[in-house]
């Protein structure tokens, strides 16, 4: 495997980063702004600052095909910006949340995008031609918590959410005269807007970081603060799903995950290194780390190096003088997203963190 | 003149949006055991007792993670958690590995993990032997969802630091094999036990 393009941009927490489709404009939330990077040689630069939000950046999506960016805040704002010979120009969205903004995400059509909130809705936004603004529309119904992630379903009606209820919900949001009548699915065949498709919770219950359908729409996983990953295959509309899989994990939990083809999941999270799963809908199985450590005996050494330290404090007076994780990420992985891929079958991705880092990893 | 003091007025009870109104129950799966009653519980002590007498502590651990009466009232609770610490007590620091590596095996295996996990850290919170068993202790915490900060502990004092003793080697053990995640799952997991 190839070593790990690492860009260590600041010394501060990234929320969210996202790519431009040509990969040379990078967009990363950082505090109250949102920084644009170019890529000059193997390097990103800073070159612009998306300013306007008065409270932390809590995601930034770049539409690959369109090279809008919407970004939401803790402030209940969200923006969306357009390119413009004098620069970026903002536009606000009327979101209509008295909570702060949490996620957002394009669809795949790039005519809509979803903003979960802690308002317990999530807004889908499209934009309306006569009045030349963004609306928003609320999805409801069903959702009891804060809404900490969202996917979109390739059909660009059915979206995932995620909640700190600790359920995963697949919903319709459907918008008349914007979409298109979706092709019959497992997960439903009308689906009128605010259509509860599915709604999953696993038995230890942890609130929600992540989700995702699979390449083909067919299947959807999540992880939880439980530490686990879940895996779901709808039978029927309204019908008990044909499978759920849960793998529990002896790691500390993953934060976001991506699908590599139907039966591959890579996921990350709070032991700051990408995690592969694989399976199929027989069972499923966490294969292990992405990441190929430097030097002998890295790997297990960490969950007793607390106890070491306390140790050579007491024998020695000396604190341990290595503070630095055996990792490329030298703290909790954020976001995961596909960076490259050829049908389905992802080539590159690219994490972000806490540590301030963005990672382009080849797999 | 109203004598309401309006200024101890709990508002959140009030509010339906206010996370203290949190329908806590939809957290719980569907899969979740019938209630289990305290005699039902004392049953499954008797039984595994036998086992423990008989040598065979694998299948005593075995056998108590997994009639762990998750969705049982709070005497079944409390007579369970005395059968778990007696068995934990029963086995000798030597064996614990083997036992288990040997409970860990097969079939639901994570489970029972997790399920142990929970127990040691309901010992550890309950303190001294007797009192876990006999005066099912009131929730400290104001809000039923919390964790209670102010549990009296008593460490290193008699019966109950013995026993803290015992559950700590244990979970030592148990995270060797199970790693942070079973830690992580007693917090998140609302199939309390």
């Amino acid at each position: 495997m190839a070593t790990p393009e690492v860009h260590h941009l600041f010394h501060a927490p990234i929320a969210d980063h996202s790519f431009s489709s040509d990969k040379t404009t990078l967009a990363v939330a950082r505090d109250n702004n949102v920084e644009l990077y170019q890529k000059s040689g193997n390097k990103f630069s800073l070159t612009d600052e998306l300013k306007g939000h008065e409270k932390t950046v809590t995601s930034v999506d770049i539409a690959p095909n369109s090279g809008r960016i919407v970004t939401c805040s803790q402030d209940r704002n969200a923006y969306v910006w357009e390119q413009t010979p004098a620069g970026w120009k903002p536009t606000l969205v009327l979101l209509r949340i008295n909570r702060a903004a949490t996620f957002v995400r394009w669809s795949p059509s790039e005519q809509k995008f979803a903003v979960g909130s802690g308002a317990r809705v999530i807004a889908v936004c499209y934009f309306e031609e006569e009045n030349d603004w963004w609306i928003s529309k609320h999805l409801k119904k069903p959702i009891r918590s804060t809404i900490t992630t969202l996917a979109w379903h390739p059909n660009s009606v059915l979206l995932a959410a995620g909640s700190t209820d600790s359920h995963a919900r697949v919903l319709s949001s459907f918008i008349k005269g914007v979409d298109t009548r979706p092709e019959p699915s497992a997960w439903g065949e009308r689906l009128p807007f605010n259509t509860i498709c599915g709604e999953f919770l696993n038995d230890s219950a942890g609130w929600i970081h992540g989700v995702s359908f699979s390449p083909s729409g067919d299947a959807l996983a999540f992880t939880g603060h439980d530490s686990s990953v879940t895996i779901v295959y709808p039978s029927a509309p309204e019908q008990p799903p044909r499978a759920m899989l849960n793998i529990s994990t002896r790691l500390l939990p993953f934060n976001s995950l991506v699908w590599n083809g139907e039966n591959e999941i890579i996921a990350a999270g709070h032991d700051c290194e990408p995690y592969r799963l694989r399976g199929d809908e027989s069972g499923w199985q966490l294969e292990g780390s992405i990441e190929s450590k430097a030097g002998p005996g890295a790997g297990r050494v960490r969950e007793e190096s607390a106890l070491n330290m306390f140790r050579q404090m007491d024998l020695k007076g000396q604190t341990q003088a290595d503070t630095q994780l055996k990792t490329v990420h030298q703290n909790t992985i954020s976001t995961i997203r596909v960076y490259e891929d050829v049908n389905g079958s992802v080539q590159k991705l690219s994490t972000s963190g806490v540590d301030g880092r963005v990672v382009i990893w080849t797999i | 003149m109203s004598t309401l003091n309006y200024r101890t007025i709990n508002i959140d009870a009030l509010d339906p949006d206010s996370p203290q109104n949190f329908p806590i129950e939809t957290l719980l799966p569907a899969t979740l055991p019938p209630p289990n009653t305290s005699s039902g519980a004392a049953n499954t002590a008797t039984q595994v007792r036998q086992l423990l007498r008989s040598g065979d502590a694998v299948g005593a651990l075995r056998h108590v993670l997994e009639t762990a009466p998750l969705g049982g009232d709070e005497g079944a609770k409390q007579v369970h958690l005395a059968t778990v610490i007696d068995v934990l007590q029963g086995i000798r620091q030597g064996e614990m590995g083997r036992v288990l590596a040997g409970v860990l095996e097969g079939e639901g295996g994570v489970e029972r993990g997790d399920c142990l996990m929970k127990y040691l850290y309901k010992g550890m919170a309950s303190g001294g032997p007797s009192s876990g068993a006999q005066s099912p202790r009131k929730s400290v915490s104001p809000q039923s969802t919390g964790f209670s900060q102010i549990q009296a502990r008593n460490l290193g004092e008699g019966g109950g630091g013995q026993q803290m003793s015992v559950l700590l080697n244990w979970h030592e053990k148990l995270v060797e094999l199970t790693g942070t995640g079973s830690i992580v799952r007693v917090m998140t997991d609302r199939r309390t036990v």
